[in-house]
């Protein structure tokens, strides 16, 4: 089941990035909300489960945005497993405070992955601007809180299960057990 | 008794003075009327009985009216309420058709725009809308509602009725993408319409053209059109591209520096039109 609704909620913010936040086919500011998501499945979700939802997510976007295929894969993948290790090795655990880390994250992603596309299809590419990957930047670091509080709500929903019988369980009156 | 005389004396003279009183009114009374209809004139009198009326008159007059315009201005006020609801309601309401009719105005030229493309360039089209646009800061694509169901196939090239907007990069039976000719991946035949010099279009991300191979030899200034040049098959011949609006001459290499402006605009691209040739696709 979260699997599926986030999943759902992944397909929903790359429509809305390609239609609703694109304002024309130049518009330079459009939040990067795929990796927001991205971004909150290394902190929150386990592996496979993460990697299930990126495949998909990944493959769509892929469709959707570029003409090389296989950018996006690079992009989710690399900002995941590089949000993990970070996460892992960060003295904050509070994903909240791990926010300004997306936006590394993504600068350093993004810059590999165009990098490596130069090498490979150096033709096909619009010359990197550092002042509109750091407003792409800025726009996820923008993005991220109340996208984060959504999707920790959805998640919270979700784990606490969805049939009112768990939600009645009775607890027991040892609070600091 | 005495008491009885006592007070029937201040009473007698009391009768006396009042008659007094009204014997004097009235032949005052006599007297004004007399010479009022005798000499017919407007008298010192009625002059000084002017004079004090006058200004009360003139007060209350003015309070009248003053109390007058107040319940008219109340009763206004309060009709003015229902109004002012009716009134935004209808304004709103107007706003509202003004926006759409607007709208509609533009939809209309635009599509006849397309529509009048479509019947002089006497091509085979399909028209399709852009549905999503390509969020990448590398490249630049659109999503359009149709695909090879409805006859489009990968290369085709896509226009508006002010000129070429880019050609169809990837299929699906109900979509397809397109890849503006305004991406850097994106080059075009053309020709420089005045001096029928052939150059490639380049897309440059932005929105401006460069066009390439244009020898320093050929003279070309800003303002020159630049149309397809039709060879590979890929574009017909002589659809606008755009104008160009600078040219740099370097001392070294062969080739001019030529930017071109766009004929489309980009900016507002909504309804496009694909065009059916007969060409293998893009590999």
């Amino acid at each position: 089941m979260v699997v599926v609704i986030f999943l759902a909620m992944g397909l929903l913010l790359v429509i809305l990035q390609t239609t609703v936040f694109m304002l024309n086919p130049v518009w330079p500011a459009a939040p990067d909300l795929y990796y927001i998501l991205v971004a909150y499945l290394a902190y929150r979700m386990d592996l496979l489960r993460s990697l299930i939802i990126l495949f998909p997510l990944s493959c769509v976007l892929d469709v959707l945005s570029g003409t090389v295929l296989g950018m996006y894969p690079a992009i989710c993948f690399g900002g995941f497993f590089l949000l993990r290790f970070m996460a892992g090795r960060l003295p904050v655990r509070e994903s909240l405070y791990q926010v300004p880390m997306i936006a590394v994250s993504f600068l350093v992603v993004s810059w590999l992955v165009y990098v490596v596309l130069f090498f490979l299809e150096p033709v096909v590419l619009i010359p990197w601007s550092w002042p509109l990957v750091l407003l792409r930047a800025a726009l996820i670091i923008l993005f991220s809180f109340p996208l984060f509080r959504l999707f920790e709500r959805i998640n919270k929903r979700l784990q606490g299960g969805l049939s009112p019988l768990k939600r009645l369980r009775v607890r027991s009156g040892n609070r600091f057990r | 008794m005495r008491k009885k005389s006592s007070r029937k004396r201040p009473s007698r003279f009391r009768a006396f003075r009042l008659i007094i009183l009204i014997g004097l009114l009235l032949t005052m009374g006599l007297i004004f009327l007399v010479s009022t209809l005798g000499n017919q004139e407007f008298g010192p009198l009625h002059k000084m009985i002017f004079e004090s009326v006058g200004p009360v008159q003139k007060v209350v007059a003015r309070s009248s009216d003053y109390v007058r315009s107040l319940k008219t201005e109340y009763l206004d006020l309060l009709r003015v309420r229902e109004e002012n609801t009716r009134l935004w309601s209808e304004l709103q309401e107007c706003r509202a058709a003004l926006y759409k009719s607007r709208e509609a105005m533009a939809t209309n030229a635009m599509l006849r725009r397309l529509l009048d493309f479509k019947r002089n360039s006497g091509f085979p089209t399909v028209a399709a809308t852009i549905i999503g646009k390509d969020p990448s800061l590398w490249f630049r694509s659109v999503i359009i509602d149709r695909g090879s169901g409805d006859g489009v196939v990968k290369g085709m090239a896509v226009v508006t009725g002010d000129g070429i907007v880019g050609q169809v990069f990837n299929v699906a039976p109900g979509y397809s993408k397109v890849l503006l000719a305004i991406a850097p991946s994106s080059a075009i035949d053309v020709l420089l319409q005045k001096s029928r010099v052939r150059g490639i279009l380049k897309g440059t991300g932005s929105l401006t053209y460069r066009l390439e191979y244009i020898l320093k030899t050929v003279d070309v200034a800003e303002g020159d059109r630049v149309v397809t040049a039709g060879y590979g098959g890929l574009f017909p011949t002589g659809l606008p591209v755009g104008v160009v609006s600078r040219v740099i001459r370097k001392r070294r290499g062969m080739f001019q520096e030529i930017e071109v402006r766009p004929a489309v605009d980009f900016l507002t691209l909504e309804d496009l039109l694909v065009i059916e040739q007969e060409r293998r696709p893009l590999e």
